[in-house]
């Protein structure tokens, strides 16, 4: 569908005045006032984290109301039927504006989870769980990894085995984000166990109040836990939740994996814009009293330099979609960086704060950021290694020789 | 004047085509060591069949209008050939210091000449510090009674400095820093050629004796043409170094492919392998912000000198890098003379520095961000 981006705008600006609030600029720090929390995962105790997620699936239903919901997605399972350039147009308005955090939907199930269904599910699970997604009431999960097969992903060892009309899983899966709040999972099982390992794969669509389904929360290093473990024993899958062919699972995963890299260092809102901007950064130099030190100033420098640089190679991707070409390596470029940016950002921020960032005086904007300093980790270990990301650049961008695999 | 994408593909095209005809190897290899170090038959066949040195002239000059994009996409393909000509300084530095200037009758005076590749020119602002700075500046002109000036004082790290026809100065008046242009052929002026780490790159010390000199632009503004040249002339570099360091890049990836060790290609270990996706990396980054920058100077968008000091720290950063992988990668092959990777890491020092370097341009981005 050809419609004109700016009135397509303007139609988002509309929506939005009338059932949100403009943000504050979070960039333009006044010391001491408004919310200092540089939470990049969530830390919230149980209720408050369930009125948090409730409050998401509210705003993405009346997003889904209001046409907003689904604006790549068909007609026929209640998309927009719009271009990548209206999506990424419609993030852009709405980041102006104070929203609840949808990032227990999107990040997983509408950024990844949703694609893989439409393009490998059956109709009439498309028509069952596409809708849902989309409209908030269903929070998808990523089940891929295993304790034994995390970069390596094509060595999985849950297993799927047929019984009549259904398969039955049995295995373990772990580091699964959102898995606590996930009315389903997409799981990647062994069904073949003697063909090759990336021939032996199927792909099901696990419903994850399933019984033979547990999920136990898993505690990460920030102290949270936003991923899980799942134990998958004897779970009855019916052969209709099974996505792409038996056996071929393997092209099922690399659809996600695909928009796995696209969604992964396009946040820029919250903690990761400040933690980026000038002008907070700057407002932490003279707090802390380091204004002036020459070293640190470099350091500064170097850090917005590539900040602005990773932003600058985003913006042409984007212009590259809008022009209706498709964009080179910078998604994955921008990837990697997003997590260096981070870190950088995360330690810089350390040494201009010293001991303050080690014990809580109570001080504001100061110990906060340990929170982000205690994320970075992760950002160079999910959604693909910081090395897997090389890999990937060197041997399909570069054309290097693959290395040596089982 | 702006071109389509398809036109800035075409001008890739040919200025690449020209590059690969005009600049191979072994003439940047002879040229480096002649006297002066381009070929003049070239740099007219640059301005007859391309209309280079006008591409960025306005028409009213006898140019053809086109702005820092088009500037970005020529130079990109430059700094990949490593040319020898006097564009840089000609066309970078010293026309923009006369568009800066606003001086009209100036303009009116040179830049025809220089856009249809007539005159070569240069700008002389660094002395033996080689800083940008305004008040570091220490060659001075007086008045010499007669309604004219007289320009004394010494300029080093001047490029294209014994072959320029035309020299702009940046000298020291009662009002401060001002821009003058003196003839090279004037009486007083001497150009002695220095040793430069990246001999593709020429450059002398220019000394002047009391040299007739003609004031451009309003007396004492010539810290504000400083730096409004510095923004274009870090962006046109910008641009030759992502050039450079795809270059760079891609050597090294066509060796990582074929070269063989152990038995297989060295691109197949993974030491390699993460080098060269390091060096995609740094490439992406450099290619992004230098024709950002480019872009926002053509849509005369007030970021445009934050974009510029980002172009000029990301793209010095990511050539170096380029360069240092690239003769990691190609091992001891890479570190012979006759191997072109030296030929590329002088050129990526020099630009690196050309302008005062890493704390200097820092600080500058520091400085337009308000920090
Ligand atoms: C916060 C977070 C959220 C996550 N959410 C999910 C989720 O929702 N669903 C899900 O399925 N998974 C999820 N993951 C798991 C994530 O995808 C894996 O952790 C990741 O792919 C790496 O696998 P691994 O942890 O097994 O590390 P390993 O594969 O064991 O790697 C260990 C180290 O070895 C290196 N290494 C491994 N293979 C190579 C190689 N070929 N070349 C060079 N180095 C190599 C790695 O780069 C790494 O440094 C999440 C992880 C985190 C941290």
């Amino acid at each position: 569908m050809d419609y004109d981006t700016q009135d397509f705008a303007a139609e988002a600006r509309r929506f939005l005045d009338a059932h949100a609030e403009r943000a504050p600029d979070r960039t333009a720090v006044t010391w001491g006032e408004g919310d200092d929390s540089m939470a990049y995962f969530s830390s919230l105790p149980p209720e408050q984290e369930t009125e948090q997620v409730r409050r998401a699936r509210e705003w993405q239903r009346v997003r889904h109301e209001n046409g907003f919901g689904w604006i790549t997605g068909p007609h026929e399972y209640g998309g927009r039927g719009l271009t990548p350039v209206h999506d990424l147009l419609y993030d852009a308005v709405e980041s102006e504006y104070e929203v609840p955090d949808t990032g227990v939907l999107s990040v997983v199930g509408l950024g990844m989870i949703g694609p893989t269904i439409l393009a490998h599910a059956q109709p009439h699970i498309k028509e069952r769980w596409l809708p849902a997604m989309y409209r908030g009431d269903a929070v998808a999960c990523q089940l891929f990894s295993e304790p034994g097969a995390g970069s390596d992903l094509a060595s999985v060892a849950t297993r799927a085995v047929r019984a009549g009309d259904d398969w039955v899983l049995n295995g373990q899966k772990v580091w699964t984000s959102v898995a606590q709040h996930s009315q389903i999972g997409l799981a990647l099982t062994r069904t073949n166990p003697n063909a090759p390992k990336h021939k032996g794969i199927t792909a099901f669509l696990v419903p994850m109040d399933a019984p033979g389904v547990e999920v136990r929360p898993l505690r990460q290093m920030t102290g949270g836990a936003d991923f899980n473990e799942v134990f998958l024993t004897d779970v009855r899958v019916p052969d209709d939740h099974r996505l792409g062919e038996v056996d071929g699972g393997w092209t099922v995963a690399l659809t996600t994996l695909m928009n796995e890299r696209n969604t992964v260092g396009s946040e820029g809102a919250g903690p990761v814009a400040a933690a980026l901007s000038p002008d907070h950064l700057s407002a932490l130099m003279r707090a802390t009293w380091t204004w002036d030190d020459r070293a640190l100033r470099g350091r500064l420098a170097e850090l917005l330099v590539d900040a602005m640089a990773t932003g600058y190679l985003n913006a042409r991707a984007q212009r590259t979609l809008r022009a209706g070409a498709a964009p080179g390596p910078e998604r994955s470029v921008a990837k990697l960086m997003y997590g260096q940016n981070l870190t950088c950002a995360a330690h810089f921020v350390s040494e201009c704060l010293g001991p303050r960032i080690i014990a809580d005086t109570g001080q504001w904007g100061t110990y906060a950021w340990s929170e982000l300093l205690l994320a970075t980790p992760a950002l160079r270990i999910l959604g693909g290694t910081e090395e897997i990301m090389k890999n990937i650049l060197a041997e399909r961008v570069l054309g290097l020789p693959k290395e040596a695999r089982a | 004047m702006s071109a389509d994408e398809s036109e800035l593909r075409e001008l890739r095209l040919s200025v690449r085509e020209f590059m690969a005809a005009k600049s191979p190897e072994e003439a940047v290899r002879k040229l480096m060591e002649s006297e002066p170090r381009f070929d003049p038959a070239v740099w007219a066949q640059a301005a007859d069949q391309l209309r280079l040195p006008g591409l960025v002239i306005p028409e009213e000059y006898g140019g053809d209008g086109f702005g820092l994009v088009e500037l970005g996409v020529v130079m990109e393909e430059m700094g990949r050939a490593l040319l020898c000509a006097p564009f840089f300084a000609t066309v970078v530095l010293a026309a923009q210091a006369l568009l800066a200037s606003g001086d009209s009758e100036a303009c009116a005076r040179h830049l025809p000449g220089i856009a249809a590749g007539r005159t070569t020119a240069t700008l002389a602002v660094a002395e033996e510090g080689g800083s940008w700075d305004p008040a570091l500046i220490s060659a001075r002109a007086v008045p010499d009674g007669n309604g004219g000036w007289r320009l004394s004082g010494r300029k080093s790290f001047v490029i294209d400095g014994t072959t320029a026809d035309l020299i702009l100065v940046i000298a020291r008046t009662v009002a401060g820093p001002s821009l003058f242009a003196v003839d090279r052929t004037a009486g007083g002026v001497a150009a002695e050629a220095l040793e430069t780490l990246d001999a593709t790159r020429a450059m002398a010390r220019l000394t002047f004796d009391s040299v007739p000199a003609t004031p451009v632009g309003p007396d004492g503004l010539g810290g504000r043409i400083m730096a409004r040249v510095l923004d274009i002339a870090s962006v046109g570099l910008a641009a030759e170094q992502a050039g450079g360091a795809r270059t760079c890049l891609e050597m090294s990836a066509d060796h990582a492919r074929t070269r063989q060790q152990f038995g297989r290609p060295i691109g197949s270990f993974q030491a390699v392998k993460h080098k060269c996706a390091d060096m995609l990396v740094q490439v992406e980054l450099a290619e992004a912000s230098a024709r950002e920058a480019a872009r926002l100077a053509a849509a005369d968008a007030p970021d445009f000198p934050v974009a510029a000091a980002v172009a000029h720290a990301c793209c010095s950063r990511a050539y170096m890098f380029a360069t240092m992988e690239n003769i990691q990668v190609h091992g001891g092959i890479g570190f012979t003379w006759e191997h072109p990777a030296h030929l590329y890491f002088r050129r990526a020092k020099s630009s690196q520095l050309l302008f005062g370097g890493p704390a200097i341009y820092h600080e500058r981005l520091l400085d337009r961000l308000g920090i």
